[in-house]
């Protein structure tokens, strides 16, 4: 075996040096703006989550009190059972929506894309301007649309948000109804790298439409439903611009979630150190939830392939 | 003794000297007054209601007199005002001119964000305007013996609105004035849709808990703690005052969370026949007034317990302060002055339906019309016997109104104990 010369090694060598030079400087920006706007806030916040801040005046290291009280408050493990229950029954009627939307949306064609983007709109609105479209619509008084409904059917208005039993299924409907338009696309495009001939060799088959959907759509779509499932899953997780505007946490705790309790702490109670230390613990919770969808999602994808 | 002659050139040297003396304070003034004043307040600039529209009309009239000046209103959330003019303080860009809650006053002027008003005022604003000053009022911004900000219309804040049609149908001209005889006059106004009585118990600075609580008086609040007894027997007297109120359906028990835009709105529609109200809101109120006549609205005290007098609660009301590290204080307090002029009481009162921020503005003649005889209601309610505000440094201010307000929802909407409920409040708020 003929080795090549040394000095042409070299040059390759100096080739590569360089390339990775031009690739680093190029990189090197999005890094540093990475950095400085995610890493070393993150890093900052969890400086914080160790320190009494009250009203953005540090009065000293505290250790870890800020979470041992956190851990042995029974509201903070209440306000993670209740984060935990929103997710996932949004994710329970988001997902299954969306899918329907986009086989929908397929069949209809050309009027399913008028149909997407009006189901859309919702999704690219401020969560802040939904939950305020939403409190009026909801409002129990005359003027109010759903409380016109009622009263259409003869049924007094009813306090669709301040009743602790029916807020948190109205907050999860609101939700679901703001961005399940977002799944629905991502669910379209895993849709369409289906092969039709799939479809056509299981008719030939015998194979009714329950059963393709079963048998075809649904394991081929997996990459897809996995991805719309994380992101869903945090989305919901750290949702609060809904449950600040629509139900202020209550009633009575009622939609109290993690993400909320974060921002009470941290805003209304201006308890700095301690909304910190809600913010690492819900970071470590994405992260778990994260990892998991990882895991499965790497699982699919190689059977998928 | 030895006689002195001036000649001709040491008497115009002593002339012109005397000019240029009597010159100064003219020549200083008009070199403060320009620059830019920049301003937080939850006010826009281009609003359209009542106060926005006064706010407007004053500083026009500021830039007209002072032509070298800019005013820039930065509206803010009004409940983020403090926290944001505290870190901005820290960060040196905080405004000149600066709006908060009386309540939050303490902890702002904690962190020194705030400028004396005592070396910055002018000697005919001291002289003139501060003793015709609501005492109670201006009195809460001195902390020790340096004056933190000026108290901006005075008014009860949360004060009791009611439908005078409403209290019609039961042969009433007004809400009985204690709970005995509230709690079956509410009930009985709940007809078809309407209810009888409408609190918010979401909001983060205000909490109907405590406005009922003052019917017992000034002597709540701990003198040297600035606590209230969260599970005493007077604590408990309110919750049961508000059971009693939920057992003969003047409140509804699943009307929990609603904020005081949300009250609002529902009380504009009809949903309510009295209702708690921030009183600077009158005229708003009266506006948006829909399934009523505006006219039929009026204000009252919150009723007392027993023998005690009505209740009135002062807070939490607007104060105006001018920040520690304004690059041009003078021109800052300057502005500050002016709203505090007598055109600008005028201008709160006829515009806006506020009670004018000087005393002496209610001796003119406009206040004897029956187009200001809202604000002579308001103003009969400053002078009534249980008129009280929050201690200046009450503890825990941020947590004491949401966890009150949970106590509150908790009384209304469940059929735990009121002890428990209370116990649980108290030891949330580790008093």
């Amino acid at each position: 075996m003929q080795h090549p010369p040394l000095a042409s090694q070299h040059s390759l060598d100096v080739l590569a040096r360089r390339a990775r030079l031009v690739g680093s400087s190029l990189v090197g920006p999005a890094l540093l703006l990475v950095v400085a706007i995610n890493i070393l806030p993150a890093i900052y916040g969890f400086y914080l989550s160790l320190h009494e801040v009250f009203f953005f005046g540090n009065e000293g290291f505290a250790g870890l009190k800020n979470y041992t009280e956190l851990l042995r408050d029974s509201f903070a493990w209440q306000a993670i059972g209740r984060s935990l229950l929103f997710t996932f029954a949004s994710l329970a009627i988001a997902v299954p929506l969306a899918l329907l939307a986009a086989m929908g949306v397929r069949r209809l064609g050309r009027w399913g894309s008028v149909l997407l983007t009006v189901l859309l709109v919702p999704w690219a609105m401020s969560p802040i301007v939904v939950a305020l479209l939403w409190k009026w619509i909801l409002v129990p008084s005359p003027g109010g649309l759903v409380g016109a409904i009622f009263t259409a059917f003869g049924m007094p208005p009813q306090d669709l948000l301040t009743d602790p039993v029916l807020a948190m299924p109205t907050l999860i409907i609101v939700a679901v109804w703001r961005n399940f338009a977002f799944a629905t696309i991502i669910l379209i495009g895993g849709l369409g790298q289906i092969p039709r001939d799939l479809y056509k060799a299981a008719s030939v088959d015998g194979l009714d439409a329950w059963e393709s959907f079963c048998k075809i759509t649904l394991p081929l779509l997996a990459p897809s439903l996995l991805i719309v499932i994380s992101m869903l899953t945090i989305s919901y997780f750290n949702e609060v611009q809904l449950i600040i505007g629509l139900t202020g946490g209550g009633p009575i705790r009622q939609t109290s979630t993690l993400a909320y309790s974060l921002y009470h702490t941290g805003f209304v109670e201006l308890n700095q150190g301690k909304g910190n230390a809600i913010a690492v613990i819900m970071f470590l919770i994405n992260m778990g939830l994260i990892a998991v969808y990882i895991r499965i999602l790497g699982k699919q994808a190689g059977a998928a392939a | 003794m030895k006689s002195k002659t001036f000649d001709r050139r040491t008497v115009l040297r002593a002339c012109a000297a005397g000019l240029a003396f009597a010159g100064l304070p003219r020549l200083a003034s008009s070199q403060a007054l320009s620059g830019t004043v920049r301003i937080w307040t939850f006010l826009g600039a281009d609003g359209q209601s009542p106060r926005e529209v006064v706010l407007r009309e004053i500083i026009e009239r500021f830039t007209r007199n002072h032509p070298d000046v800019d005013v820039v209103v930065e509206a803010q959330p009004f409940q983020e005002l403090e926290v944001k003019f505290v870190a901005a303080s820290a960060q040196n860009r905080a405004p000149d001119v600066i709006w908060m809650r009386d309540t939050f006053l303490g902890l702002v002027q904690q962190r020194g964000a705030l400028a004396n008003l005592d070396d910055l005022l002018s000697a005919e604003f001291k002289t003139n305007v501060l003793p015709d000053l609501y005492p109670v009022f201006a009195e809460k911004s001195v902390f020790d013996g340096k004056r933190s900000s000026l108290p901006l219309w005075p008014s009860p804040a949360q004060a009791i609105f009611y439908r005078k049609d409403a209290l019609a149908e039961l042969g009433l001209e007004a809400p009985p004035l204690t709970w005995d005889e509230f709690i079956p006059v509410a009930g009985r106004l709940t007809k078809g849709d309407r209810l009888g009585f409408g609190l918010p118990t979401n909001d983060n600075s205000v909490s109907a808990f405590i406005n009922i609580l003052s019917g017992f008086g000034p002597s709540i609040f701990d003198a040297t703690t600035g606590q209230f007894d969260v599970a005493g027997a007077e604590a408990k007297e309110v919750g049961n005052v508000v059971r009693q109120l939920v057992a003969n359906g003047a409140l509804s028990s699943t009307l929990l969370n609603a904020m005081g835009d949300d009250i609002q709105d529902q009380f504009a529609s009809g949903r309510f026949a009295i209702v708690q109200a921030f009183a600077p809101r009158f005229q708003q109120y009266k506006q948006i007034a829909a399934a009523y006549d505006g006219n039929d609205l009026a204000v009252s005290a919150w009723p007392g317990f027993g023998d005690r007098p009505p209740a009135v609660l002062l807070g939490p009301y607007w104060t105006v302060g001018v920040s520690a590290k304004s690059a041009n204080p003078a021109l800052a307090t300057a502005f500050v002055e002016s709203l505090y002029s007598r055109e600008a009481s005028m201008s709160w009162a006829k515009t806006a339906g506020l009670v004018p921020d000087r005393m002496s503005a209610l001796k003119d003649p406009y206040f004897g019309t029956p187009e200001a005889a809202d604000i002579h209601n308001f103003t009969e309610l400053l002078s009534a016997p249980g008129v009280m505000t929050f201690p200046q440094r009450m503890p825990d201010i941020t947590k004491v109104f949401p966890v009150m307000n949970t106590a509150l929802q908790e009384l209304i909407g469940t059929d735990e104990s009121v002890d428990a409920i209370l116990d649980r409040a108290k030891s949330t708020l580790g008093w």
